[in-house]
């Protein structure tokens, strides 16, 4: 036991004092730093203004006022004050994190910011009336044929004779043909649809006899935020925290397993290929060599595991959010480590014991990442049906049943006690399995040089040992 | 005395191929016994199987008393052939590392670390990483480690290679130096010289095969020196005659030299004063066998060809 210990503690400084080790866990932090920092300042940088014209055919006569009024800067902003009034109220019903006291200023310039981003600055266009009889065809040139020339001609719009007064033999409502220039902002395209919209509905409506502010008043209803009642009292339903918090916490196993796994294969190789390991095993048995290196590699996993924990912890902390994080699931995120890591942790010495140099393990390493990957992608189904048979049979199946329960448990519906210990006992019966075999292929591989085996030779060397 | 190490009918395979076949040895407490032999003739196998890190087929190995060296571990000081360093690690680190995996403990350990390197004149590495040693530096470093825990047993698997004349000798004398104190010592090397030079008992392998296992003088006496080197006085001498001579059982004659092997009628004594009659010599000597010859002797007796590589032509010792 001591020496397991010595090999552990070896393995955990020579790691965990390596530069690249000490980069790695501090880039993840970084960068989302750096990406809030640079989202502000590209989000204050703004398009041009757009201009341009667009000319009107109009048979009816009764578009081109409604339109040029539409255009009017004055209307415009106060349209656009109107879509800002509307997308606060839904970024009300984001975390409380954009509305407590601590991230007030903070969150008031990144929403005010994120809405200018959402709307645009409105495109300035200029109505040209031509006559009814215009020719549509030379008209349609001009929107290639005009160079240089400002105003730039955007748009070529024909309404229909039956546009507002219904005609024709099935007394049936005509639209409008929209042409456009090439290349032509969508936003540009948006704003005459909608301006041409709103114009022919009000001139429809008034030919009916009809008052559109008393039909909006009459067909809007105030949209609310749901209301989530516990045992402790009422609040308001966090649908993003409930969404974000699995993903986090497998995330965070994820990501803590494949670091440590790696490192583990990598030093694995390291003293394969340095001619380390027969000094090694003079000294120590390769079954105390294994546990002592799987063990200090497990610590380095736990480093990271308490570390980005506890960032988030303190974010969490700082939104005044913490009383939502339910601090069992920490302890079943401790357990459910060690059962991924261990399982991880054994195919990696497998894998580096029985390969020459880091070149040579990609061919093995590939199924292990494959394993790895499959949680990534069942993320999304697992996380909005967490209860459904394909969930909870997945939760059975070693080596993913580990990631499934813990991402089940952290959803608003986790699954029953049973099925959580159930999955456990599974993980521990798969880590011993894993742990044997890793243990059979370490003793032959680790003193094994030349050619990289394939799978066929590893199960012989489990034959052999 | 007890033996420290004892080896009975072992058998090691890899595969098809056989390493190591009906292996007995038994060495004795103290000794300083050499294993010799061409490369690939199964001293390094036995060597880790004596180790426990490879185990045999068939057979047993019993380590200072013990039937597994596992359980001997911390007395046992060894020294592999392909030896490696943590690249990354400091000198002193590394060494007290080792020294407590070898069960080392309390506050002499850096201590003893420092004294070592003094000993093999490497006091001002302590600090440096492994990486930035020479490969000489290197392997004093793997000598260290596998006795800084003053083992019972010490198994050098090839000790020598890579080491210049200098070190060559440093290291030699710190063998002997264990030696003196007790330790057992088994040490192989493909170069029979040092092995002439060093030990006081030989055992040599071929094929996975004992082919020999005596001591130096009953090896030496064993094969009786019976070739007589001749040159003429007279450079343009005509030796063929002499080839003639009753007693002569075979010779190589090449111009005015020539070898001459004493048929088992006549002592190598009356043999010189007979050739001296009838030839005035320049120069005329009995050859006494190198331990390269008797074990080319041995292995053409064994009736098998011997390793592509010829024992004892290796110069990068």
């Amino acid at each position: 036991m001591h020496k397991t210990i010595q090999i552990a503690v070896r393995e955990f400084v020579a790691t965990a004092a390596t530069r690249g080790f000490i980069v790695g866990i501090l880039i993840a932090p970084i960068l989302i730093a750096v990406m809030i920092f640079a989202m502000q300042k590209l989000l204050t940088d703004k398009a041009p203004r757009i201009e341009g014209e667009v000319a009107v055919i109009d048979p009816t006569g009764k578009i081109i006022s409604g339109l040029e009024q539409h255009f009017k800067p004055e209307s415009q902003s106060k349209r656009r004050e109107e879509l800002a009034e509307r997308i606060r109220d839904a970024a009300d019903e984001l975390p409380q994190a954009l509305q407590t006291p601590a991230a007030e200023g903070l969150s008031q310039s990144i929403q005010e910011q994120g809405i200018d981003l959402l709307i645009g600055e409105g495109p300035q266009l200029t109505i040209v009336p031509l006559e009814d009889d215009a020719d549509i065809e030379r008209e349609k040139d001009r929107l290639y044929e005009n160079g240089d020339e400002s105003p730039k001609r955007l748009a070529l719009v024909n309404v229909h004779d039956n546009a507002i007064v219904p005609s024709g033999p099935d007394d049936s409502l005509g639209t409008y043909d929209l042409f456009v220039a090439k290349g032509m902002d969508d936003r540009v395209e948006r704003e005459i649809r909608s301006g041409l919209r709103s114009t022919i509905v009000d001139e429809r409506l008034k030919n009916a006899g009809l008052d559109r502010k008393q039909i909006n008043k009459l067909t809007t209803v105030a949209r609310v935020a749901s209301v989530t009642v516990t045992k402790e009292g009422e609040g308001e339903t966090q649908h993003a925290f409930n969404m974000l918090l699995p993903a986090a916490f497998m995330v965070l196993l994820l990501m803590s397993v494949m670091m440590s796994g790696q490192m583990l294969m990598t030093t694995t190789i390291e003293e394969k290929s340095n001619r380390v390991a027969e000094v090694l095993l003079s000294a120590v048995s390769p079954m105390q060599l294994m546990t002592g290196k799987i063990l200090g590699q497990m610590c380095i996993g736990f480093l990271v595991l308490i570390l980005y924990s506890g960032l988030g912890i303190t974010a969490l902390f700082s939104f005044a959010m913490l009383n939502l994080l339910d601090f069992s699931l920490l302890i079943y995120l401790g357990i459910f480590y060690v059962l991924a890591y261990f399982i991880i942790a054994s195919l990696m010495a497998a894998i580096g014991s029985s390969v020459n140099e880091l070149r040579e393990a990609q061919s093995l390493l590939t199924p292990v990442m494959i394993l790895i990957m499959i949680p990534w992608m069942l993320w999304l189904p697992i996380s909005r049906d967490p209860n459904s048979t394909f969930s909870t049979v997945l939760s059975f199946i070693p080596p993913i049943n580990n990631f499934v329960t813990i991402l089940r448990m952290a959803t608003p519906t986790p699954p029953p006690f049973w099925q959580v210990w159930l999955s456990i006992a599974i993980g521990c019966a798969s880590v011993l399995l894993c742990l044997k075999f890793a243990a059979k292929v370490f003793r032959v591989g680790l003193l094994m040089y030349g050619k990289p085996p394939n799978f066929r030779t590893l199960i012989r060397w489990i034959r052999l040992a | 005395m007890a033996d420290a190490i004892r080896i009975e009918g072992v058998r090691k395979a890899f595969g098809r191929m056989v390493a190591v076949d009906r292996f007995d040895l038994a060495v004795p407490q103290g000794a300083l016994y050499g294993f010799i032999g061409p490369n690939g003739a199964g001293k390094t196998t036995t060597l880790r199987m004596i180790m426990s890190i490879l185990f045999p087929d068939v057979g047993e190995i019993s380590v200072l008393g013990n039937p597994s060296a596992l359980d001997a571990k911390d007395r046992i000081g060894y020294l592999p052939e392909e030896r490696g360093v943590y690249k990354k690690m400091r000198v002193g680190a590394f060494l007290r590392f080792m020294a407590r995996l070898k069960g080392v403990t309390g506050s002499n350990i850096s201590k003893s670390v420092r004294e070592w390197l003094e000993r093999v004149e490497l006091a001002d590495v302590a600090n440096k990483k492994c990486e930035e040693l020479s490969k000489g530096m290197q392997q004093k470093i793997q000598f260290i480690a596998a006795v800084i825990h003053q083992p019972d047993l010490l198994i050098l698997d090839e000790p020598f290679s890579g080491l210049d004349p200098v070190n060559m000798r440093l290291l030699r004398d710190l063998i002997q130096e264990q030696h003196e104190r007790g330790t057992t010592i088994i040490f192989s090397t493909h170069v029979m010289v040092q092995a002439e030079e060093l030990c006081d008992h030989l055992v040599m392998i071929h094929r996975g095969k004992k082919v020999l296992d005596a001591t130096l003088a009953d090896i030496r006496s064993d094969f009786d020196p019976r070739a007589i080197r001749f040159e003429a006085l007279d450079p343009k001498a005509d030796l063929s005659h002499l080839a003639k001579l009753p007693w002569v059982e075979r010779s190589r004659i090449k111009g005015s030299t020539g070898e001459f092997i004493v048929g088992k009628n006549l002592s190598p004594a009356d043999a010189m004063k007979d050739l001296m009659k009838h030839e005035p010599a320049a120069k005329i000597e009995v050859h006494r066998p190198s331990l390269e010859d008797i074990f080319i002797k041995i292995v053409a007796d064994s009736g098998e060809p011997i390793s592509d590589e010829p024992a004892g032509v290796q110069t990068d010792a």
